[in-house]
This record gives structure tokens, sequence and C-alpha cells, in this order.
């Protein structure tokens, strides 16, 4: 806690930032999004509603109180059901979203794969795409040019790296999305529902190299509908219910928990 | 170990995140770890828009070409307002070079934060890159342009002044102008999307009370420092100075400019900033 914007940014917290060995926490951070359909969306409306008074602010909470650690090079798991907050949860990590309240650190490097290929142009080619998405991860052309070969190898799109990408299919660019952002040397990997693209090879593939930045000690925090998956690669895992934790612990105990709970 | 707010960049730097609120600092270095980001976006603008279109890149000269025509003709032929003896297509194209730039950025960076949601709601980078790299687009086209005009002038055989190397300078004044109100045109139109059609009447209202179409001149003396409150006044009688001589510098004009534009950027940038933790979810 040496530099003067740390301090800044830790003033008031009562909590402690992340201890050795921590790759992430979360201390009762909580986000709120405004509920779209009550959304102001013009001045009109803005100046009707104020000249009532009525400008509220219909509010609804993604997540609530959430409170977990993530040690480091541990494969962390995250449950729930839909719009239970896991996504929210990656986007806090991911450093898209802040916390309406709470704290939340994270040391290391993010990759951020929460949606791959996002940012990618359907008019630019394939070898365009990859350094415009670097440069967004935030390397440098010299670094991706260090890293081209490697990225089109994994994704085997050598045939189509010069063709526009409105010319791939879904799932081809789903490849190249990955293979970008799986090539960013994490310290950190964040995987949001992404192993169920690609054909089943290049799932066995993705899958692996997960395994393979499991050994390396990458930490990983993982999201699945897939509770094999779930089981198989995380040690520890937690599950959301509306935006609050209901349990977290051993990935098998949690799992059972959750299994339990749903009807059916 | 050190801990910073900044950069995901440096390997093993600690990122905070906690509620924000109140003015947050601008934080610049997080802007220069991703400078390639501008320079890509830029690309990707430029070349998206010169390859959908047939016309291509042949569009960055038609358009001034056109408004030229269209300005001479209301101005000259119609309310016969004098130029300062110079060719009035020349005059004309000089100040439509910034004002294209200018118009440009004020729809494209009000536009940009709306157009770019996909990336924006999923990987963390300095949102200010979105405008800053819709206002550097305009710059292919203004290079371009400036080419067309140094060929018309030597058609109409002018020469152009001594002072064409402050030219730079006024470019920068348009640039800085510019990514001034993109900067609040942006983050409006995140929160109020009615701010993406107000932009084109805005830039045609604009054009009218810009001494694009006539000269500086023609605004009585009593509203001249009144006029200059518009920063694009100083922004084209420089470029008119610069290239084709013709009048004094306008000093007093350029210095009201400046500290206008300034004072936009400035406050866009502290704006754009304080809006830009409701970025992820209102886009
Ligand atoms: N930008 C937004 N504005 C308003 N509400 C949102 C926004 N994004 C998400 N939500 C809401 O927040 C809740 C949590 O969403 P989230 O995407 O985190 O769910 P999830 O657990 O990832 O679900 P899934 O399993 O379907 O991916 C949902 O109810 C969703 O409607
Ligand atoms: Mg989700």
């Amino acid at each position: 806690m040496n530099s003067p914007i740390a301090s800044e940014f830790l003033g008031g917290g009562a909590a402690r930032p992340a201890r050795d060995g921590e790759a992430i926490r979360l201390v009762q951070a909580s986000v709120r999004y405004r509920v779209p359909h009550e959304r102001i969306g013009t001045f009109k409306e803005y100046l009707i509603l104020w000249l009532q008074r009525k400008v509220k602010h219909h509010t609804f909470w993604a997540l609530k109180d959430v409170s977990l650690e993530v040690r480091q090079g541990e494969a962390f798991g995250l449950i729930g059901q839909n719009g239970a907050g896991k996504s929210t949860l990656l986007k806090l990590v991911a450093r898209v979203l802040r916390p309406t309240s709470g704290r939340v650190w994270v040391k290391g490097r993010v990759a951020p794969l929460l949606e791959i290929g996002a940012g990618f142009h359907p008019e630019l080619t394939g070898r365009e795409n990859v350094y415009l998405n670097g440069a967004m991860l935030g390397f440098t052309r010299q670094e991706m040019d260090a890293r081209f070969d490697h990225i089109v190898d994994f994704a085997e799109l050598w045939d189509f790296i010069d063709a526009p990408l409105r010319a791939y299919s879904s799932g081809m660019w789903a490849r190249l999305g990955f293979a970008v952002a799986i090539d960013a040397e994490p310290q950190i990997l964040i995987v949001d529902e992404i192993l169920s693209v690609g054909d089943e090879a290049f799932q066995r593939k993705s899958l692996a190299r997960i395994q393979g930045f499991q050994e390396q000690g990458v930490t990983i925090l993982l999201v699945s509908h897939n509770m094999g998956v779930i089981e198989s690669l995380c040690q520890r895992a937690a599950w959301l219910d509306h935006g609050r934790l209901q349990a977290i612990g051993e990935a098998r105990e949690v799992i059972r928990a959750y299994r339990q709970s749903q009807p059916g | 170990m050190s801990e910073k707010t900044l950069a995901t960049k440096p390997r093993s730097d600690v990122v905070v995140l906690r509620p924000s609120r109140g003015w947050t600092t601008l934080n610049l270095r997080d802007l220069w770890v991703y400078r390639e980001l501008v320079y890509f976006l830029t690309w990707r603008d430029v070349k998206v828009r010169y390859k959908q279109t047939v016309l291509g890149a042949l569009w960055a000269i038609l358009q001034p070409l056109l408004n030229m025509i269209v300005l001479t003709v209301i101005f000259g032929n119609l309310a016969k307002m004098a130029t300062d003896n110079i060719p009035r297509p020349i005059f004309t194209f000089t100040a439509l070079l910034p004002w294209g730039l200018f118009s440009k950025a004020l729809s494209d960076a009000g536009r940009s934060m709306l157009a770019s949601r996909a990336m924006i709601t999923k990987v963390y980078f300095p949102r200010l890159i979105i405008p800053l790299a819709s206002v550097m687009g305009g710059v292919v086209d203004f290079v371009i342009q400036l080419g067309i005009l140094l060929i018309m002038m030597v058609y109409f055989k002018i020469t152009p002044t001594s002072a064409i190397w402050t030219l730079p300078f006024f470019l920068l004044l348009a640039l800085i102008t510019a990514l001034g109100f993109g900067l609040w045109l942006s983050a409006l139109n995140v929160l109020y999307r009615d701010v993406g059609y107000i932009i084109p009447f805005l830039t045609q209202t604009w054009l009218l009370v810009t001494p694009v179409g006539y000269s500086v001149k023609a605004i009585p003396a009593q509203w001249q420092l009144v006029y200059a409150l518009n920063p694009m006044v100083g922004v084209v009688e420089g470029f008119r100075w610069a290239l084709l001589g013709t009048q004094n510098p306008p000093w007093a004009v350029l210095a009201v400019s400046v500290l206008i534009s300034l004072t936009l950027l400035i406050s866009g940038m502290y704006y754009f900033r304080r809006m830009e933790r409701t970025f992820a979810d209102m886009v």
C-alpha cells in the first residue's frame, strides 16, 4: 500500500486488501442495475417526471453483499440459475463494472473471456481482428506479431485468416475470439460459459488448454451450467441465487446442495 | 508489491475496485498503456467506412467539394458576400477543411459509445479511447482534402503564405475543439438518446455561425468578440490566415478560441470520466 492512489481508493474501507496467496477478494460486493423499462431515456420523459417530482430510480440488485476469496492458482466454479448474477460477478473481476457498494480486489492480469470475439468487426479480416482484439487486451503490435502464429494455429483458421469475418461461421468466429483471449498469458482466467462453443474437438482442446493453465498456476474463475465440467475442473465453487451467495465450499458439496434445491 | 488502480498491463499489480462517487481522476496513465488501441480503432473506422461505400475514399473529396459548390452559390451568387479578394472556391474550401473535421467528429463521437456497446460491456479498457478514436478518424480525410486544396491552389495560382508552418497548430486546435464537444456529446448520448437526434441540427446551425461561407469581416465590429465565443471562428480564421494570408493574424479571436477549446476539452474529459462507471449498464 505504498501508492497514494491505492490509499485513496482504500480510504474509508474497513476491509483489508487481498492477502498473499489470494488472487480475487470480494467484500460485500453489490451491484445494482436500473431496471431497463424504468430507465428515463429522454430529456422529455425526464422533464415530465422531474416536474411531477417523480424521478425515482427503480433499481434491482443483481449482486448483494457477496463476499468470497479465490486463492492464487485455484480453479473456482460459479453456479446458479439464469439471472443469478454469475456474469455480473465476472464483470466485476474483469473491471467492466464497478461495485455499487463493497470492495473488489483483483491481483494479476485478467483475461476476460466474458464473451469471446467482443469487438470483432465483420468487415475486417480475421488477421485484422486479431490485432484489434489484442490491442483491446492491452497488447502492442509487436507483442501481437509474436503471438499471431500461435493464435491462428490454436484456432486452426489459417485458411480463412485473410477473409472478412462475416464469411465465418459462428463457431469459427468464437474459436478465433477464444484463441486470442486464451493467448493473453493471463494470471486470472475468467471463463463464462464458453466451453460450449466450437465443435467437440475444439471443446476438448479448449478444456485441455484450461487444464494446462491450471498446472501452470493460473487462477481460473469458471461459470458453467455443466456441472460435470465444474466438478472435474474446480476444487471449490460458489452457488449464487438471486444475487446472494447461497453456498461456498468444496465443489462437489456446493453442486449437491444446488441440485437438491432445484425442482425436478 | 505495489497497489495500483491503473492498468491491467503491469503483470502483478493489484486492481482495487470500489464504488466511485463524485469526481474521479483523469487517469491518463491508463490511456497511455492502451495507446495502440486508439490507433487500431481509428484505423478500423476509416477502413470500414471506405470499404462499405461504393465510392470509398472518394467521399473524402466529394463531400467538401459538394459543400463548396453549395456554399459558393449561396454566399457568392445569392448573398454576394466578400471573400477578402480570394477566389471564392479556395476561400470556402480552406474553411471546409477544419469544418469537415469538426462536424464529422461531432456526429461520429456522439454515436460512438452506443456503436461500441459490444466492447464496452465485455472488456475493460479506458472508455475515453472510443470517442478519441472517432475524432481521429477524420484526420485521414483531412489529409486527403489538404492535398486537394493544394492542387486547387496551384490551379488558381495562389502561393501559400510563409505562415503555413503554423497549420499543425490550427489542426490541433480543431482537434481539441472537436474532442471537447465530442466527449460531452458521447457521454450525454448514453444517458439521453435524444442527443443523437439533436446533433445534425446542431452542426447545421453551427455552420451558419461559423465563417465558412463568408468572411469574419461580415460580422459588425461590436459583435466580433461575442462571435469569437464560437471556438470554430478562431480555427477557421486561423486556417485562412495560415494558408491564404487573408488578413492580420486574428490574435484576439484566437486567444478566445484557445481558451474556450481547452475549457471544453478538460470539462469534457472530467464529465466523461464521471459518467464512465455507468456506461457498461447504460449503453
Ligand atoms: N445492464 C443491465 N441492466 C439491467 N439489468 C441487468 C443488466 N445486466 C444484467 N441484468 C440483470 O441482472 C441479473 C443477473 O444477470 P447475470 O447476467 O449476472 O445472470 P447470470 O447468472 O449470468 O445468468 P445466466 O446463467 O443466464 O448467464 C439478471 O436478472 C439480469 O436481468
Ligand atoms: Mg451469464
